[in-house]
């Protein structure tokens, strides 16, 4: 009996090393508003050309593949201050690499699943707004984007 | 201890089963932004051209009395761009007095000596970042007047415009 267990534990790890290894995600660049002005909301769409997030993955031709964002409420400034960030239905886009390939907007703040068909190299970017306040500490602000990514 | 080591061993084996069942992976980008005051722009005095002769051009050029100057107030260590719409005759009543050959300075103290110089144009122009928030901007040009140019007193606007770049 114990053979056997230490058996179907040899078989999985063989199993799953090989499938991990198929799934890459790449960050290409982050969300940079750049300057933004006390009290004027400042948004970024997820097709502009160089402010925009962007992410890579890769991922075997015919997988089904959820991703998720997990997104902050607000970016971390000097000496504490908080500035808000917000995502709309409409901040995020995917193209595949397939030159038939067509871009998907998607609500970054829900879960995607979706089925490889023609693209294994997925480009997938964010948009955002960020609020500040009329009396907004100046300086520079931070928050981080993770993007995970499942083979189903 | 025969117990403890199966019990372990199982432990894993189901870990590594759920990672071939969804194999998973993530990455991460920040979210960046830089918070700055307004810029604010101002008319520090007009381009005057005084009295000019019928038939003889008259140039003020940045550093001359007559400059225009506007005064911009930034965020430090921020570069702003400079845009201007500008008039290409100055007008009184219906004569036109044709303007041009615009000239632009622009420094960090209130003084045109020293400054940086360029072409005042609707496309913009960057001034390169500076640890001040002040920038003053002179502004010349150039009036043709006819030979036959109607007596009077011409005005146009010269409209600047300052954003962060």
């Amino acid at each position: 009996m114990r053979f056997t267990w230490l058996f179907v534990l040899a078989a999985l790890v063989a199993a799953g090393g090989p499938a991990a290894a198929q799934i890459s995600v790449t960050p290409v660049r982050n969300l940079a508003f750049g300057p933004v002005i006390v009290g004027v909301p400042t948004q970024i769409g997820p097709s502009h050309p160089v402010r925009s997030g962007q992410l890579r993955l890769t991922v075997p031709l015919n997988s089904r593949v959820r991703f998720r964002f997990t997104l902050p409420n607000r970016l971390d400034g000097p000496a504490g201050a908080r500035l808000p960030i917000s995502f709309s239905n409409t901040d995020g886009i995917a193209v595949g690499n397939a030159p038939n390939s067509v871009p998907e907007v998607f609500n970054p703040k829900a879960t995607q699943v979706f089925q490889t068909v023609t693209s294994s190299t997925i480009d997938v970017f964010i948009g955002g707004t960020v609020s500040p306040a009329g009396n907004q500490q100046q300086g520079n602000y931070t928050g981080t984007i993770t993007f995970t990514v499942t083979i189903l | 201890m025969r117990a403890t080591v199966l019990s372990a061993v199982l432990a894993a084996g189901f870990s590594f089963g759920a990672a071939t069942l969804e194999a998973q992976n993530s990455a991460t980008i920040q979210a960046t932004a830089t918070v700055l005051s307004a810029v604010t722009v101002a008319a520090g005095s007009n381009l005057d051209f005084g009295n000019v002769t019928p038939g003889v051009n008259k140039t003020i050029g940045i550093a001359d009395a007559g400059a225009g100057r506007f005064d911009v107030t930034k965020a430090a260590t921020e570069g702003v761009t400079l845009s201007f719409t500008l008039p290409t005759d100055l007008t009184s009543g219906a004569n036109n007095l044709p303007i041009g050959s615009w000239t632009g300075g622009w420094n960090t103290s209130a003084t045109p000596a020293g400054a940086t110089t360029f072409t005042p144009s609707a496309g913009g122009t960057n001034t390169a970042a500076t640890a001040g928030t002040a920038i003053t901007v002179y502004v010349g040009a150039t009036v043709s007047p006819a030979a036959a140019q109607v007596a009077g007193s011409y005005t146009g606007d010269v409209t600047m415009s300052v954003v962060y770049y």
